[in-house]
């Protein structure tokens, strides 16, 4: 099966093919996937090995990018105050802003496309109760939810934990904060399809309601869900790295982008920009492009706007 | 109404409560207020026998088809099935042996399939759901010889329902609702969304395979040429009940119900261009709040005092049966 049958069967058209006559989009979905294979082949493509202590001096720390006065051409992009290689930390920072990112919008969507869809057709009393607690949360800004929910994992878990569960915690925290947008967006979509003959059909066979939601309801659901995630995904990498600036996230044993850019934030006035500028840059870059990927998506498969 | 029904309902009735917000009724000590979509409907349709149920919009026609399949639980009343008693709120188990008996085919054939689904696991549907067939090659077998039944061809199995024409699309969601061998069809408007040619072909179909499997039909429509020629006995509908109900050649030969006589007069015929019509005016009444009395009294020319007071009951009247005041009277000529 062609990528474009693969597209039809999946969206029930191929205009994602209209990718290659969009120049921006098509930008978007190249540094995406760029970042991509540089996260997934970070622990080869890295030059160091900033978190092997044996390779680690410290006469290399606050060294500047190569090109700068003062450079060293062992070191791209410079080193942190430990005199570990920016560019090495960046490449398996993104790794791990990639993989919460990731992990926690699976968590959100999986989460909200279960209410969601179950509300919708279920209905009553289940569908307002879901709905409701929804709205509630989305009253609450995301990154404070994630913030509660991480804090809460750190005082309940053992000390010894905490840093090995860091990254799972983030994940979790990060994905429950998400699932009101997928509950919405899917519980509208199963209103509509519920209500189509195709389900009473099924209905007077007498199929088992669960198998109506997988059979029936889901595949209509995929779409706009994953516009969403797109989007989302976006989102979950800045929670991600906004909780590892305040601390709460990612260990500084196993760094995400946020936390070399908390790291660097304390050198920006003396001097040493480019500890947290180049962390910074690889963040906007990944996010915008994202970004742009998620709302070409959006675009593109609603025929309303077209 | 002959002996032996196959499908039989009693005092069949369906409230609707409207979607008042909870807290405004609170506020405002509103009682929550029902729509009486089917207000008392009493029906028996034979094995083998076609019983069309005809009626404007939103007089309870479609809602009375869907009790009868079980898609919606009745307020009030009952319905047997071939002698048992089918209860929609049973459990899914239980319901599994009369459900197979029955099927319903939908009016918009662009809703009533799945389009992400191939057409052989749309047909196959039932077969599922019943665990009727053993093998994937016996499934395979059975939607080959389900397709050839409603005039496609096997190799439309593999194909998707966008890639078929509205009647087409019909004859794929006949051969659904055959898969599980049932007795009885409900067809809810299953014409009227098509063109007038293929409205034809479908029809014929249904009437084929009515005598081919001895299929017991309830066909609702609002199209009475189409009535006339499917129906055994056509049971008139307004505001949720029935006003009247008659074998076909009778009901249209002679109808007795103001409305009845009314409705027959909306039909276009091509041999009286000229003859003066008098037009229905006014609206079907509003379920919220239906008329005391009987319901068609505020259309009705012949209404007179007991009408507006008093609900008439259906009654045996010249082989049919009429819920009239004024007919029981003698007040309206026959």
């Amino acid at each position: 099966m062609g990528v474009r049958a693969a597209i039809r069967a999946l969206f029930g058209h191929d205009r994602v093919g209209g990718l290659t006559r969009a120049p921006a989009p098509m930008a978007a979905a190249a540094i995406t996937l760029l970042f991509l294979l540089a996260a997934l082949l970070a622990p080869w493509l890295a030059p160091h090995d900033p978190f092997d202590p044996a390779t680690l001096f410290l006469a290399d720390a606050f060294l500047p990018p190569r090109w700068a006065e003062g450079g060293d051409a062992r070191f791209l992009l410079g080193t942190d105050d430990q005199g570990r290689c920016l560019l090495s930390s960046i490449l398996l920072g993104m790794r791990i802003s990639l993989l919460v990112g990731i992990a926690s919008v699976l968590v959100s969507a999986v989460i909200g496309t279960v209410l969601g869809v179950s509300a919708g057709y279920i209905g009553g009393i289940y569908e307002t109760l879901v709905m409701r607690a929804a709205d509630v949360q989305l009253t609450i800004p995301g990154i404070l939810v994630a913030l509660t929910l991480s804090g809460i994992a750190r005082t309940a878990l053992p000390r010894e934990l905490v840093e090995a569960a860091a990254i799972w915690v983030l994940i979790l925290a990060i994905g429950i904060s998400g699932w009101p947008h997928y509950a919405r967006v899917t519980r509208g979509v199963a209103l509509v399809e519920k209500s189509k003959d195709y389900v009473a059909a099924a209905r007077v066979i007498g199929v088992h309601p669960l198998r109506i939601m997988f059979k029936h309801l889901l595949p209509n659901v995929i779409g706009p869900v994953l516009v969403l995630a797109t989007i989302g995904l976006a989102v979950a990498i800045i929670a991600e790295s906004t909780l590892s600036f305040l601390g709460v996230g990612a260990p500084p044993t196993s760094p995400s982008l946020g936390t070399l850019i908390r790291n660097g934030n304390d050198y920006l006035f003396s001097g040493e920009w480019w500890i947290a500028f180049f962390p910074s840059l690889a963040l906007v870059t990944l996010v915008l492009a994202v970004n742009l990927l998620g709302d070409w998506l959006r675009d593109t498969l609603n025929p309303k706007l077209r | 109404m002959s002996a032996l029904p196959l499908v039989e309902a009693r005092g069949l009735e369906k409230r609707f409560a409207l979607a008042t917000p909870w807290l405004d009724r609170i506020l405002a000590h509103r009682p929550r207020r029902f729509v009486h979509a089917v207000a008392g409907v009493d029906l028996s349709i034979a094995r083998g026998r076609t019983l069309a149920l005809v009626g404007e919009s939103g007089c309870g026609k479609s809602t009375v088809g869907r009790l009868l399949v079980g898609l919606l639980a009745p307020s009030a009343g009952l319905i047997r099935f071939d002698g048992r008693d089918f209860d929609a709120r049973a459990g899914r188990r239980a319901l599994a042996p009369l459900r197979r008996r029955m099927q319903m085919i939908f009016q918009d054939p662009y809703a009533s399939l799945n389009p992400r689904w191939r057409v052989r696991d749309i047909i196959a549907e039932p077969l599922d759901a019943f665990a009727l067939t053993r093998s994937r090659r016996e499934r395979m077998e059975r939607v080959a010889e389900l397709l050839l039944q409603v005039g496609l061809t096997p190799a439309d199995a593999e194909k998707y329902p966008h890639q078929f024409s509205g009647g087409q699309r019909q004859r794929i969601s006949i051969a659904r609702a055959l898969a599980s061998r049932p007795d009885f069809l409900v067809c809810d408007e299953p014409t009227s969304a098509l063109d007038v040619s293929v409205q034809a072909q479908i029809l014929n179909l249904m009437m084929d395979l009515q005598e081919k499997f001895r299929l017991t039909y309830l066909f609702i429509s609002h199209n009475l040429a189409v009535v006339r020629l499917i129906a055994d006995e056509v049971a008139v509908m307004y505001a949720g009940r029935i006003l009247e109900c008659a074998p076909s050649s009778l009901l249209f030969a002679r109808p007795l119900h103001p409305y009845t006589r009314l409705l027959l007069d909306t039909v276009p015929d091509i041999d009286r261009r000229h003859r003066s019509r008098s037009p229905l005016a006014g609206e079907v009444p509003s379920p919220i709040d239906p008329p005391p009395g009987c319901a068609f009294h505020p259309r009705c020319p012949w209404a007179f005092a007991r009408c507006r007071s008093e609900r008439p009951e259906l009654r045996a009247a010249e082989g049919a049966y009429v819920a009239c005041h004024g007919l029981e009277e003698g007040r309206i000529p026959v």
